[in-house]
């Protein structure tokens, strides 16, 4: 089976300081898996990539075996169904909840289809249907993650990025969340996350990549990886 | 006493309906591209002319016409600078594309005088000159025309950003560009039809002013310009709504200082009320999203 996403030797830097050297990764139609490093191991930076909000200098991103993601714009890497829930969420706090939903298909024909699917999300997260108008900024921090996972649901995308879902958020909300990845990798859905909350990643992950200061150190089934020295060593910066 | 206050804040609101269009086509550009597009109030000046031209070569077809051609003349400079210098310095740093714009300013003020000559010229009779007595106060017919003019330019704007699909794009655009990109928003397609359209609404309004004051000047770009860019500065840019009540603010300060100062002190008007607000609110009066 082709890779759904293919990365290969990614090399990306800002300005003169390398964030990501010679990171390779892969994940088919359907998976579930996570890329755990602590803060700047270049997580994000990785995401932005596929997303062609940067480009790299050395490497490649191969989309379903036939698009090279470094070539394209992101809102074509959006049609190719490629959606993101951010870091920190980055909702439009001046928009209304519906209306950041509906963003998250701006240039989709199909209107039935998008009409149909934010009904879904509406009836999946009503707390969100009675708050629908209210100014998207006066949500709470989990209010506003299950917008941002409304909002990258509502295209129907083959592949969702997820850049640290529980991050910011109590310990009950972010249950939840990681709930909520389950649920919606078990529609086919495939998920690269990138998380820091190894634990819980782990628990819902096919495979880990363990990424540190640009490099990927280890990688695996979540099982495996979940009981490694490498873990605590990534999160706690040395032999344990 | 009361009738000169009246008055003057009459005329200010005039003055001011057309700072609001012209800053309003900045703060589109500033707010959606990211860029200090320095040659908007020259598209302005090249709306005045074109306008001109069609008056004076088709005097028949009327006001009409010349703001046709006046917005067309505009829009059509307009896509020149972003097909020419905005776009291709997009993403790069906000002072390239500042220079950038300000040497097409320079360019087009100087082509234009070299064409017109640098003093000012008399601009067609479209709106006849008539007067209506309301109450105290005295207005043209021209004064009239321009405000109701401005006030449908606004209505437009308004319009356009809050229940087009396009309008809704610039506001995410403006708040979060990448999340926008990343959402399926063209960014590069909608920044080019946010400056047809600002360009578009500036040559409107360059008719109307062209005709309220009779002339038309290569320099005219120069003082609206310097003019709108403060609104912009003065107003922030979370809420476009903003620059459109400091500019009419701008036009009454203006005008009052015009009727209990001197009219040579107006110009100054803007630039001491720059300075007062920006030293007690820095990020404007109705704050400003982050820079990025």
């Amino acid at each position: 089976m082709t890779a759904l996403l293919r990365i290969d030797d990614l090399a990306l830097s800002y300005g003169a300081v390398p964030a990501v050297d010679g990171v390779s990764l892969e994940i088919e139609p359907g998976e579930l898996r996570v890329i755990l490093g602590a803060n700047g191991a270049g997580k994000t930076t990785i995401i932005k990539a596929i997303l062609g909000l940067k480009r790299p200098h050395r490497g490649t991103l191969r989309y379903n075996g036939e698009y090279d993601l470094a070539s394209l714009k992101p809102h074509q890497i959006h049609g190719l169904g490629i959606a993101w829930v951010p870091e920190g969420r980055q909702l439009w706090h001046t928009m209304s909840v519906f209306d950041n939903i509906r963003m998250g298909a701006f240039e989709s024909k199909d209107h039935a289809a998008v009409a149909r699917r934010i009904d879904e999300m509406f009836a999946r997260f009503p707390r969100l249907r009675e708050r629908r108008e209210q100014l998207a900024g006066s949500l709470s921090g989990g209010e506003q993650q299950m917008v941002a996972i409304a909002r990258a649901l509502v295209s129907g995308p083959r592949l969702l990025l997820m850049d640290e879902p529980s991050l910011g958020l109590a310990p009950l909300v972010v249950r939840d969340v990681f709930a909520l990845t389950r649920e919606i990798n078990a529609m086919g859905i495939a998920i690269l996350m990138v998380e820091q909350n190894a634990r819980q990643a782990l628990r819902v992950a096919d495979a880990a990549y363990l990424l540190e200061t640009g490099h990927i150190v280890d990688q695996g089934p979540a099982k495996e990886i979940a009981g490694r020295d490498s873990v605590k060593a990534v999160f706690l910066g040395g032999a344990a | 006493m009361m009738d000169l206050l009246l008055q003057q804040a009459c005329n200010g609101l005039v003055i001011g309906s057309t700072y609001a269009v012209v800053a309003l086509g900045f703060a589109l550009a500033f707010s959606v591209l990211r860029v200090v597009h320095f040659a908007h109030p020259d598209i302005f000046m090249i709306g005045m002319f074109s306008g001109l031209v069609a008056a004076n070569y088709w005097p028949a077809l009327g006001l009409v016409t010349a703001i046709l051609t006046g917005a067309a003349g505009a829009a059509a400079m307009g896509y020149f600078a972003e097909r020419t210098i905005i776009g291709p310095l997009r993403g790069r740093d906000m002072l390239t594309t500042l220079i950038g714009t300000l040497g097409l300013s320079i360019v087009l003020q100087n082509g234009m005088a070299l064409i017109v000559g640098p003093d000012p010229v008399a601009y067609p009779a479209l709106i006849p000159a008539k007067f209506f007595d309301i109450g105290p106060v005295m207005l043209t017919l021209r004064q009239i025309v321009n405000l109701g003019l401005s006030v449908v330019l606004l209505g437009l704007v308004s319009l356009f950003v809050r229940f087009t699909k396009t309008g809704r794009a610039t506001r995410a655009i403006a708040e979060r560009p990448d999340v926008a990109a990343a959402f399926g928003v063209d960014v590069a397609r909608i920044c080019q039809i946010t400056i047809l359209f600002a360009s578009g609404l500036a040559g409107v309004a360059a008719v109307s002013v062209g005709s309220l004051y009779g002339s038309a000047s290569a320099f005219v770009g120069l003082l609206y310009g310097l003019k709108a860019f403060t609104c912009m500065l003065v107003a922030g840019n979370r809420h476009i709504e903003g620059v459109v009540a400091v500019a009419i603010g701008l036009g009454i300060v203006e005008a009052l200082v015009t009727g209990y100062v001197s009219s040579s002190m107006k110009d100054a008007a803007a630039f001491v009320v720059l300075i007062g607000v920006l030293y007690v609110r820095p990020n404007g009066m109705f704050g400003s999203y982050a820079a990025t």
